[in-house]
């Protein structure tokens, strides 16, 4: 298989202090990847080894099959920094025209590149401002549009939408959408729980600078089956039940809540109700969000 | 690396330091000419050939010497923080990702600047050295050499401050480059005396501290050789004092310099590319 992003053992020391420790991460080509973690427990040390900012310690990692710090891989990548910061006595267009200078995007190529990437970050007639005068938001997606203008094959974003609006949230997820479209892998660091649900494929848990669970979305979802039934005529019969095929449940009213192992459950769930004589007038699959595996895994709030 | 140099030349036309140190620059240079002029205009009166022998020649290591502060702060103060301040406000991290060398950053950093204060010390090397040739008819040698060796000062402060900023953080890269420099300044001065009183001693010491920051060394070869004519009697008087050069350094000197810049930039360039962001 191709993978976009393969680490081995990828180890990274501050000193005595540990940033990673023993990363072995396999991203397909063509997905988005979510990286979640607390506060501290090495996200960004992990992107910023694979862009070239820092030196592994140990391990080994290739990008788009080659090792680190490949000239011609690079010029295929996109990377927005967590603390992204501009050269901001620059008007946007000036900046976007550096940047494109850096990737070797000459030619009439350039101004194209230039004005799609402010069309799709909504810059688009701000161009002429100086960085120095944007919002933080607006800087932001100055910076998002900079990690676009390769048309990039691997785009790394750590925390590309912390100063943005709830709108501009809404484009990002569009603009990630849009990308895997086109065949991009994103790796996406973020503390948004719920925006990772909605766009990533797979998604990687890190703590203390060790990954502790790597998995599709679907899997980590599924894992429990969140269900919620409203129940007429409940008797203490289909109480009882529902609490044998159920995990867990509970009851507030007419609406049980029942958490189940796997999808078998469900028919036997709606069987218990009606052949125990109750009436079933909803029954609907909650998924069991990201945000409970999360604190599960890391044992602490985020954020 | 085409693309850093040329955004590092340009980096000093939108930064304020260069709109002060040209307006300082104009005011140094508009104070020192009138006081050339005066000096030329009362000498026309009374003439004494003896005083502007000397006088003439002082004025004109003066104006050099002074120059070559204005430049050499200008070098350090811009500069200072070339990769440090880039890597404290996090600008650094979005050119390193890109698909350039870590050294193509550094050549391309050190060339930009480069020419630029070489280009600044050049012209201002051209308006001392019209205002006294035009002012008092001072007989001058070698205008394009002399030329080529102010510009090459600032380029020697650039290297070591250039490399200083890929170790240490932009302030204390400052107190350190300028320490250095002042360095150069006593140690020139100290050989001055040296010479003046024979003590081999003080004169090693002033070699050492020109082996440090060969900056003030090149200025008293450019004084040396814009004033030497073979023969001239008053040649002692006019090298005498503080801004003179009793004994021109070898074009050894020269050469150390320009291999003193070569291994700066080669240490910054090694040094960035160990350097964890
Ligand atoms: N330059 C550094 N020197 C020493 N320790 C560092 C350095 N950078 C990060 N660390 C440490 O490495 C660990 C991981 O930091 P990292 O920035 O990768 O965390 P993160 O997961 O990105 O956190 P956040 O969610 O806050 O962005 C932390 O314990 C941090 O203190
Ligand atoms: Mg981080």
């Amino acid at each position: 298989m191709d993978f976009a992003i393969e680490t081995i053992n990828l180890t990274k020391k501050y000193g005595s202090k540990a940033g990673c420790t023993d990363v072995c991460l396999r991203v397909p080509r063509g997905q988005i990847f979510g990286f979640l973690g607390p506060n501290g427990a090495g996200k960004s040390t992990l992107v910023k080894m694979l862009v070239g900012l820092l030196y592994p310690t140990s391990g080994q990692a290739k990008l788009l099959g080659y090792p680190l710090n490949n000239i011609k891989i690079k010029k295929k990548l996109g990377f927005l920094p967590e603390n992204f910061r501009y050269h901001d006595w620059l008007t946007c267009h000036q900046l976007l025209e550096f940047h494109s200078k850096l990737y070797g995007i000459n030619g009439p190529e350039r101004n194209k590149r230039i004005s799609a990437v402010l069309e799709t970050v909504g810059l688009a007639g701000k161009e002429h401002q100086k960085i120095r005068t944007f919002s933080k938001g607006m800087q932001q997606r100055a910076g998002l549009a900079c990690a676009l203008l390769p048309d990039p094959e691997l785009i790394f974003l750590d925390e590309p939408t912390s100063a943005l609006d709830p709108l501009g949230r809404l484009e990002v997820r569009r603009i990630l959408l849009q990308l895997k479209a086109r065949g991009t892998t994103v790796f996406l660091n973020s503390h948004l729980l719920s925006e990772v649900e909605m766009v990533c494929d797979t998604v990687a848990f890190i703590k203390d600078g060790r990954i502790i669970r790597q998995d599709s979305l679907e899997h980590i979802q599924s894992s429990e089956i969140k269900m919620e039934l409203t129940i007429g005529k409940i008797n203490d019969t289909v109480k009882q039940a529902l609490s044998n095929i159920a995990l867990s449940s509970y009851i507030e009213g007419d609406i049980v809540t029942a958490f189940v192992n796997s999808e078998d459950d469900i028919p036997r769930l709606a069987e218990a109700v009606i052949n125990n004589g109750a009436q079933l007038y909803e029954m609907t699959r909650k998924r069991s969000s990201l945000e409970e595996t999360f604190i599960e895994l890391t044992g602490g709030v985020d954020n | 690396m085409l693309t850093i140099l040329k955004f590092t030349f340009k980096e000093h036309f939108s930064k304020k330091v260069l709109l002060f140190s040209l307006i300082l620059a104009a005011i140094f240079l508009g104070l020192y000419g009138l006081g050339v002029h005066f000096a030329a205009k009362d000498l026309a009166r009374n003439p004494n050939p003896m005083i502007a022998d000397v006088l003439f020649p002082q004025l004109l290591s003066l104006g050099l010497y002074f120059g070559g502060f204005i430049v050499s702060f200008l070098a350090i103060f811009s500069t200072v923080g070339a990769v440090s301040s880039e890597i404290e406000n996090g600008i650094i991290q979005t050119i390193i990702a890109k698909p350039v060398r870590r050294s193509e950053i550094i050549t391309g950093k050190f060339l930009g600047n480069g020419l630029f204060l070489a280009l600044y010390a050049f012209l201002f090397f051209l308006t001392v050295y019209f205002t006294i040739r035009l002012q008092t008819g001072l007989e001058l040698n070698g205008l394009w050499k002399a030329a080529a060796l102010f510009a090459l000062q600032p380029v020697t402060l650039l290297a070591v401050t250039l490399f200083g900023s890929t170790i240490i953080s932009t302030i204390a890269n400052g107190v350190v480059v300028f320490t250095i420099y002042m360095v150069g300044v006593i140690g020139g001065m100290v050989e001055q005396i040296a010479w003046l009183i024979n003590n081999v001693t003080l004169q090693k010491a002033g070699i050492i501290a020109s082996l440090i920051m060969p900056a003030d060394a090149l200025y008293r070869k450019i004084v040396n050789s814009l004033l030497h004519t073979t023969g001239n009697p008053v040649t002692a008087l006019q090298q005498m004092g503080p801004f003179g050069s009793m004994v021109e350094p070898s074009i050894w000197m020269v050469i150390y310099s320009i291999f003193y810049v070569l291994l700066f930039v080669g240490l910054a360039v090694y040094s960035f590319n160990k350097r964890d962001i």
